[in-house]
C-alpha cells in the first residue's frame, strides 16, 4: 500500500503535469518512434487519437517481425497544444531519445516550428494532414495532400453546376498560418476565374475561440445580400469546429441555404453534435470513413479491437483521416527503412522514391523522386444524420502532388 | 388595403386568372410515371435533378395520389430510406431496414444487395422543395401543410405560381390560407399587372428581412421606377420600413449577443468572486469545476436514460442540484485536502490549484476520454425563433441567460439574507476581527469555497447545451472569468455582474467592426488602463487588513 501524503499528491500532480516524454525505451534491439501529438489544450480531442493509431500501427509491424530485424518502440509525448513546445519535445526526441523518425503535428503552426528541429538534426518528421503547402523540406515527408489536391477540388465541385453554383463565399478561420494561407491562395484562384473582390468575406477568429453567435449572424447578413449562392469556407480548428456547427444550425441555416465548406471538418468533429440540422455540409480528404476498400474494412476493425484492448479513450466507431494518414506514415517509413536496409535518415530518405502503399483509402499511395509529397486519393464527404460522412463526389485516381500553388 | 376576407377574394381572382393562362401542354402531363421516377431517383444527381424538377414544375396539376406517393418516395430518399436495386427503388420504414415496399407497385421485397444514393447539395434543395410541395397539397394535418410551406418559402423563387393558387383554395386552415395570401401576393414582384406588383412590394415589405431588402432593391434597376411615380413612391417607401426594421433587428441581435456572452462570463466568474473575494484564492482550477459540473450533467443525463427514459427532456434541470453539489463536493475535498495549508501563501495556493486542474483534466481524460460528450438535446435548448426581421433567438442561449439570472438572484439571497451569507462577508472583509467575533473562519472558508465551486458547476450545466463538453474545456473560461473578477472588483457579485456585461457587451459592439481577434485585445487593453486608473476594480468592498 502506497502512503498517500500531500507531498506525494502533489508530486503525481506535477508528474502529471509535466510535459515529459514519458515511456522510455531500454531494450538495444528496438528502433525508436516518436510522436507528437497534444493530448491536452484545444486540438485534444482529434491529435490525441493519433498516438494510439502510431502505436496500433507499429505493434502491427512487429507482430510481423519488425523492420531489419528489430522491434519498433513507440514514444509518446504531449505538447499540450503549445506550438513551442513541439519544437522542444522534438528536438528532445531527436537528441536524447535517438528516434527514427518523428510522427506528429497537426496544425500548420506547429510544423512550422518543429521544422528547424528536424532541419537542424537531420531528423525525419511525417506529417499526416492536408495543408497550405508552400514548403519542401527534406526532412518533412508530406503524407496527406496540398491544396490542389483537395481544397480545389472541392471549391470547383461546390463552383460547378453539379454543386450548388457557388458565386459568393465567406472564409471564417482560426487566426494562424494554414487558414490564412488558404485562404489567400483561395482568393487568388477565384480572381483568376473572374470573381470579383466584393464576392468575398473574410474572418478570422482567435484559437480555441468559441463564441459564434456574431460572426454567424454576419454569415446570415452576408447571404441575405444579392449576388448568387453564398458558401461558408470554414477553415477554423479544433473545438472551434463544432462549437461554430452548433451555432449555425440554431440559427436556423440549412446546408441548402449556405452550405459549409468544412476543410478541417472530420468525423470526430461532429461527435456530441445532433446533425440532423446539418446534414448536407461538405468536407474534402484524402479518406473517409466510408470509403469502399478491403484495405478500409480490415483498418477499421483493427482499430475497433486495438481500442477495446488497450481501453483507448476514443470511440472505437470513429476513424478520420489523419488516422489513417498516421498509419500510412508509419507503414511508409517501415517500408522505405526495409528498402534502404538502415534506420539513418539519409538512406531512409534515398529510399522514398517509388514506395507506394494501397492504403485503406483505397487509392495506392506514391512518392516520386522530385519530393518528399505522397499522391494521394481526394474525396467530398456530406454530413448526414449519423455523425458521419457520406461521400459525394470521389477522384478517379491520385492526382500527382502540386506542393507550390499557381495562385497567391 | 387589402385585409382579412377581402385578400382572399383576391387570390381566387388569381386563381381563375391563371387558369386563363395555364398553357395546355402542362395540363397533359398531369399523370405522374411513377416507374420513371424511381429510376430517376435511383439514377445520377443528372437525372434526379431533371425528374424532381417536373414534379415541381407539375405539381400545381398533379393528382392528390401521385402527389402523395411522390412526397413519400422524395422523403424516403432525404432520409436515406431509399434503396435501389438494380432498376427499382425500394422505400424503408427506417434506414438500415432488412426489406421494403417496391416504390413503384408496393409489393414488399427484401433489400439485400441494394444502395441508398448519396444527394448532392443541389438536388437535397431541389427535393426539400417538392417534398415540401406535396406536404403543402396532400398534408393530412395542418402542422404537415405548414411545414411544407415553411420549406417551400425558403426557394420561393422556384416555386410555380399555380402550386400556391391550388394550395391557396384547397386550404381549410384561415392562419394558413393568410400566409399562402402573402406569399402568393409576394411572389408576384415581376408580374405585368401593376396593382399587382404594389401589392407584392407592401407584401415583401411586410416581412421584413435583409433578403427582403435585396429583392426589393433589385427593382430600382425596373423601369417602373423612373417613368412610374406611384411604383417610385411605393418602393422608397417599403424599402425605408424594410431597412428600419432590420436594423432594429440587428441592434436586438447584438444587445442578445452581448447579454448572452455576459450571462456566460458571469456564470464563470460568480464562483470565482467568492473564493478569490473571500480567500484571496487565485484559484486556477476553476475553469475545472465547471468541467465537472457538465460531465455531472452527463452523469445525470445517461442515469435519466437508463432509469426513465420518458424524462430524458427534463435532465438539463434535473442536472442542477446534482452538479452543484459534485462540484462543491470537490471544491470542500480540494480545500480540506490542499488549500487550507497554503492560505497564508498565496503564491503557493496558485501553483496548488493549477496541479489540481491539470490533474482533474487528466484524471477525466483517463477515466472518460477525452472525446466531446453527447447529450440529448431537449426541444428547449435547441433551435431558435425568427423574432423580428433578421433577429433569431436561440433557445441555448436564452436558457444560459435564464440561468445566469436565476443563479444571480439565488447568489444575492444567499450572501445578503442567510447566516452563512452573512459569515461570508465578515469573513471577507475582516477575517481576524470576525474571528475573534466567534466565527469559525475555517468552517466559512471551507462553505464559502465549496459554494464557489458548486457555482462553476452550475455554469457548467448551463454551458452544455452550448458548447463541446471535453476534459480541457474548463481552461477556455479560467482567463476570462479572472479579467470578468478584476474588473468588477474582489468580492462583489454585482460588481462581477457590472464587469460581465460590460466586456460581453464590448466584445459584441467591436467584434463586427475588428473582427474577433482585435475584439480580444481591445478589451483586454481597456481593462489594463481601467485598471491602472482604479487598481481595486469597478466596486470595492471597503475592507480592513
Amino acid at each position: 500500500m502506497v502512503e498517500f501524503t500531500r507531498r506525494s499528491f502533489l508530486g503525481t500532480a506535477a508528474t502529471l503535469s509535466a510535459p515529459a516524454i514519458i515511456r522510455p525505451a531500454w531494450a538495444a534491439d528496438t528502433v525508436k518512434l516518436g510522436c507528437l501529438f497534444s493530448s491536452s489544450g484545444t486540438m485534444a480531442n482529434i491529435e490525441g487519437r493519433l498516438n494510439h493509431v502510431v502505436r496500433m500501427a507499429a505493434d502491427g509491424i512487429n507482430a510481423k517481425g519488425g523492420v531489419n530485424g528489430r522491434r519498433l518502440e513507440v514514444v509518446t509525448s504531449d505538447p499540450a497544444s503549445d506550438w513551442p513546445l513541439y519544437a522542444q519535445i522534438g528536438r528532445q526526441m531527436l537528441q536524447q531519445e535517438k528516434v527514427a523518425a518523428l510522427f506528429g503535428c497537426w496544425t500548420s503552426v506547429s510544423r512550422k516550428s518543429v521544422l528547424p528541429v528536424v532541419e537542424q538534426n537531420d531528423g525525419l518528421l511525417f506529417y499526416p494532414l492536408h495543408f497550405e503547402g508552400d514548403e519542401n523540406s527534406k526532412n518533412i515527408v508530406y503524407v496527406n495532400s496540398p491544396p490542389a489536391s483537395s481544397v480545389l477540388p472541392a471549391v470547383d465541385y461546390l463552383m460547378g453546376a453539379e454543386g450548388v453554383g457557388a458565386k459568393r463565399f465567406f472564409m471564417i478561420g482560426s487566426d494562424y498560418v494554414w487558414p490564412r494561407t488558404i485562404n489567400k491562395q483561395l482568393k487568388a484562384y477565384w480572381t483568376s476565374k473572374g470573381v470579383p473582390e466584393t464576392a468575398w468575406r473574410e474572418e478570422y477568429v482567435p484559437l480555441g475561440f468559441s463564441n459564434f453567435q456574431t460572426l454567424v449572424n454576419q454569415i446570415r447578413s452576408f447571404a441575405a445580400q444579392p449576388g448568387g449562392q453564398p458558401i461558408v469556407v470554414l477553415t477554423v480548428v479544433g473545438s472551434s469546429i463544432p462549437d461554430f456547427l452548433r451555432e449555425f444550425a440554431n440559427q436556423g441555416i440549412r446546408a441548402t441555404d449556405v452550405p459549409i465548406l468544412g476543410l478541417d471538418m472530420v468525423e470526430a468533429d461532429l461527435e456530441g453534435l445532433d446533425t440532423a440540422p446539418l446534414v448536407g455540409h461538405l468536407n474534402c480528404w484524402a479518406y473517409l470513413q466510408a470509403a469502399k476498400a478491403e484495405a478500409n474494412t480490415t483498418f477499421l476493425s483493427e482499430w475497433a479491437a486495438y481500442v477495446k484492448a488497450k481501453g483507448v479513450p476514443f470511440s472505437a466507431d470513429t476513424v478520420i483521416d489523419p488516422m489513417v494518414s498516421a498509419y500510412d506514415s508509419v507503414q511508409l517509413w517501415a517500408l522505405a527503412a526495409a528498402k534502404a536496409g538502415s534506420f539513418d535518415v539519409p538512406e531512409v530518405r534515398k529510399a522514398f522514391p517509388g514506395l507506394s502503399f494501397a492504403d485503406p483509402s483505397g487509392y495506392t499511395l506514391t512518392m516520386g523522386s522530385e519530393n518528399n509529397y505522397v499522391a494521394r486519393g481526394v474525396f467530398i464527404g456530406s454530413v448526414n444524420e449519423k455523425q458521419g460522412f457520406d461521400i459525394l463526389w470521389q477522384s478517379p485516381d491520385a492526382p500527382k502532388p502540386v506542393p507550390f500553388s499557381p495562385y497567391g | 388595403m387589402v385585409k382579412g376576407p377581402g385578400r382572399f377574394g383576391f387570390v381566387a381572382l388569381l386563381l381563375w386568372a391563371s387558369s386563363l393562362v395555364m398553357p395546355p401542354a402542362l395540363a397533359a402531363e398531369a399523370t405522374l410515371d411513377r416507374g420513371a421516377l424511381a429510376t430517376a431517383l435511383c439514377g445520377d444527381g443528372a437525372a434526379q435533378a431533371k425528374a424532381v424538377e417536373g414534379v415541381l414544375r407539375n405539381s400545381a396539376e398533379a393528382t392528390s395520389g401521385d402527389l402523395a406517393w411522390a412526397g413519400t418516395i422524395l422523403r424516403a430518399l432525404l432520409d436515406r430510406r431509399l434503396a435501389c436495386l438494380g432498376e427499382s427503388a425500394l422505400v424503408l420504414d427506417r434506414a438500415g431496414a432488412t426489406d421494403g415496399r417496391d416504390a413503384a407497385t408496393g409489393t414488399a421485397r427484401p433489400v439485400t444487395g441494394g444502395r441508398s444514393p448519396v444527394l448532392g447539395l443541389r438536388q437535397r434543395a431541389l427535393i426539400e422543395t417538392a417534398s415540401g410541395a406535396a406536404s403543402l397539397l396532400t398534408g393530412a394535418d395542418v402542422e404537415l401543410r405548414r411545414a411544407g410551406l415553411a420549406a417551400l418559402e425558403r426557394r420561393i423563387a422556384t416555386v410555380p405560381e399555380a402550386l400556391l393558387l391550388r394550395a391557396a383554395s384547397a386550404e381549410s386552415d384561415p392562419g394558413l390560407r393568410a400566409g399562402l395570401a402573402a406569399i402568393a401576393q409576394s411572389a408576384a414582384l415581376s408580374s405585368v399587372d401593376p396593382a399587382r406588383r404594389l401589392a407584392a412590394i407592401r407584401a415583401v415589405s411586410e416581412a421584413p428581412s435583409g433578403a427582403a431588402f435585396s429583392r426589393l432593391s433589385a427593382l430600382k434597376a425596373d423601369a417602373a421606377y423612373g417613368s412610374d411615380p406611384a411604383f417610385r413612391s411605393a418602393l422608397d417607401a417599403a424599402l425605408a420600413r424594410v431597412e428600419r426594421a432590420v436594423s432594429i433587428g440587428n441592434g436586438l441581435a447584438v444587445l442578445y449577443n452581448g447579454l448572452s456572452f455576459a450571462s456566460i462570463l458571469f456564470m464563470a466568474a460568480a464562483g470565482l468572486a467568492i473564493i478569490f473575494g473571500l480567500m484571496g484564492v487565485i484559484n486556477l482550477a476553476q475553469g475545472e469545476f465547471i468541467m465537472i459540473g457538465a460531465y455531472a450533467t452527463y452523469g445525470v443525463q445517461e442515469a435519466v436514460r437508463r432509469i426513465a427514459p420518458g424524462w430524458l427532456d427534463a435532465y438539463l434541470l434535473a442536472a442542477i442540484p446534482v452538479a452543484f453539489l459534485t462540484s462543491a463536493l470537490v471544491g470542500i475535498a480540494i480545500e480540506a485536502l490542499i488549500l487550507r495549508h497554503l492560505y497564508r501563501r498565496p503564491l503557493m495556493s496558485l501553483l496548488a490549484t493549477w496541479a489540481v486542474s491539470l490533474f482533474l483534466i487528466n484524471g477525466v481524460r483517463v477515466a472518460v476520454g477525452s472525446q466531446n460528450l453527447q447529450f440529448a438535446m431537449p426541444p428547449y435548448v435547441s433551435g431558435g425563433v425568427p423574432l423580428y426581421a433578421d433577429f433569431v433567438v436561440t433557445w441555448n442561449r436564452l436558457f444560459a441567460i435564464a440561468f445566469a439570472a436565476v443563479t444571480l438572484v439565488l447568489t444575492l439571497v444567499i450572501l445578503k439574507r442567510t447566516p452563512l451569507g452573512l459569515d461570508i462577508r465578515a469573513v471577507t472583509q475582516n477575517r481576524d476581527m470576525a474571528a475573534c467575533l466567534g466565527i469559525r473562519t475555517r468552517r466559512v472558508d471551507r462553505l464559502a469555497f465549496g459554494f464557489g465551486s458548486g457555482l462553476a458547476g452550475l455554469a457548467g450545466v448551463a454551458l452544455c447545451p452550448i458548447y463541446s463538453v471535453n476534459p480541457g474545456m474548463g481552461a477556455n473560461f479560467v482567463i476570462d472569468s479572472f479579467m470578468v473578477v478584476v474588473l468588477g472588483g474582489v468580492g462583489t457579485v454585482v460588481g462581477t455582474l457590472v464587469a460581465a456585461l460590460g466586456i460581453g457587451g464590448a466584445n459584441v459592439l467591436i467584434e463586427p467592426l475588428y473582427g474577433a481577434v482585435a475584439a480580444k485585445v481591445i478589451v483586454l487593453a481597456g481593462i489594463i488602463l481601467f485598471l491602472q486608473r482604479r487598481p481595486e476594480g469597478l466596486f470595492a468592498v471597503r475592507r480592513r487588513r
